[in-house]
């Protein structure tokens, strides 16, 4: 089995002058739950179609369980469950002909995995789609993803717009499907709190550029707040990145955004002739708004990662 | 025995449910030989990452207040009365030390600390 149950190998895609994944490269390390995230329009969705051969790149290479998309999409889509941004299935079946449906283009259906998700869910076979709430319809959306029993789990924003209840229900589904398979999830959400509960990897995405892609632990332990009572002269030596700087209070003191952060490093600032005050830890979602904007507000060259 | 559970805490999501299990552990609240969730009952009831639990479950195995068995389940061990005293302690000088450093960062002096505590635990008292 390889190593990458996604790997994206310099990408580019254009829609016309208006939007471009430029030099796209991002990696989901098998089995594990990868949380994508960035603003509206930084080309989450986009990059999800590409992986799913929705869409063809101009150049670079896309692979998925180990096959080449979009060139053996087929193969790699057999192994790959899917829960669109908005669910879009026949209006007129009713969920058991939907599960019926489905079930057909799956050699790996399990039956009594969706069997089990309908009254877990507590979903009336008899009704028809379109007579769904939308909560209903993200469950079967759900269900009918874990029940193709897929290596792969894709989420485009599964549980936007849903309230907490069906949340909740959708992501202990996902959960159990995935301890009990060992699957890998590439998973896009708004609701970072969320992500930050289940996610053991994180992809920031900015303006069709990939920011960040990092483990979580260490994107949530690295970014921090400081306030430096004494800034020395020359950052250069220093062994974490400080993304941007803000004077503080006008006594010379400023407040820094770092990354690459360990608590060990406070000696190094020490010795390059500044003087911490305080370290202030930050959350995902602050970690992600202050990164976003820490990127709008340098040049694009400096925004290696 | 897991509310409050807080994804936004910088102390990762695995150290904490190792943390309330513990405390869960020292206090009888868990059992010897009882017999924990399976790490995919816990991640899906909890919502974490399946992997989140098996890194608590495996710290509480190397620090001796749990078994593993291959195949067979999780379960609470025999604490040791020092066992516990250790954890008792270490739980104290946690309280402590979070107290401390919040007093810091409000420019509290110690004396200022001291007194607050001697007031609060005389009211208890009384």
């Amino acid at each position: 089995m390889s190593d990458f149950a996604v790997e994206i190998s310099h990408l580019t895609y254009r829609v016309k002058r208006a939007f471009a994944l430029e030099d796209l490269s991002l990696r989901i390390p098998t089995g594990s739950i990868y949380g994508f995230l960035g603003p509206n329009g930084s080309g989450k969705t986009t990059t999800i179609r590409l992986v799913l051969g929705l869409l063809r790149p101009e150049s670079g290479g896309i692979t998925v369980l180990g096959h080449a998309i979009p060139a053996e999409a087929p193969a790699a889509l057999a192994g790959v469950g899917y829960v669109p941004e908005a669910p879009h299935l026949d209006p007129t079946l009713t969920v058991s002909e939907a599960i019926w449906f489905h079930s057909h283009f799956y050699p790996t259906w399990d039956a009594a995995w969706a069997g089990r998700l309908v009254r877990d869910f507590e979903l009336d076979p008899r009704r028809l789609f379109g007579k769904l709430s939308k909560g209903q319809k993200g469950k079967l959306m759900m269900l009918l993803a874990l029940a193709q029993r897929p290596r792969l789990l894709v989420l485009d924003e599964p549980t936007d717009g849903l309230d907490p209840v069906v949340r909740r229900d959708m992501l202990s589904a996902l959960l159990d499907y995935v301890s009990a398979h060992e699957a890998t999830v590439f998973i896009s959400s708004h609701l970072i709190h969320e992500l930050e509960r289940i996610c053991d990897w994180v992809g920031v995405m900015d303006n069709g550029r990939l920011v960040a892609d990092v483990e979580m632990e260490r994107f949530k332990t690295g970014m921090k707040r400081l306030k430096v009572s004494k800034c020395p002269r020359d950052l250069t030596p220093l062994p974490f990145r400080v993304l941007t700087r803000t004077p503080l209070n006008g006594n010379g003191g400023e407040t820094w955004l770092v990354r690459d952060w360990a608590p060990e490093m406070a000696a190094a600032l020490t010795a390059a002739g500044g003087e911490i005050q305080e370290v202030i830890d930050l959350d995902l979602e602050e970690g992600f708004v202050e990164l976003l904007r820490s990127f709008r507000t340098r040049r694009p060259e400096a925004a290696d990662v | 025995m897991f509310e409050r559970l807080d994804p936004r805490s910088p102390t990762p999501l695995y150290a904490q449910i190792a943390e309330r299990l513990r405390a869960a552990i020292v206090t009888r609240e868990l059992t010897p030989a009882e017999a924990l969730p399976s790490v995919r009952q816990l991640a899906a009831s909890l919502r974490v990452n399946p992997a989140t639990v098996v890194q608590a479950y495996r710290e509480l195995e190397a620090e001796g207040f749990i078994e593993m068995r291959q195949g067979a389940g999780t379960y609470v061990r025999e604490v040791s009365p020092s066992q516990r005293g250790a954890e008792r302690e270490r739980q104290a000088t946690e309280l402590v030390r979070k107290l401390l450093t919040d007093a810091a960062r409000l420019g509290l002096s110690v004396r200022e600390v001291t007194a607050a505590v001697e007031r609060e635990l005389g009211e208890k008292v009384r």
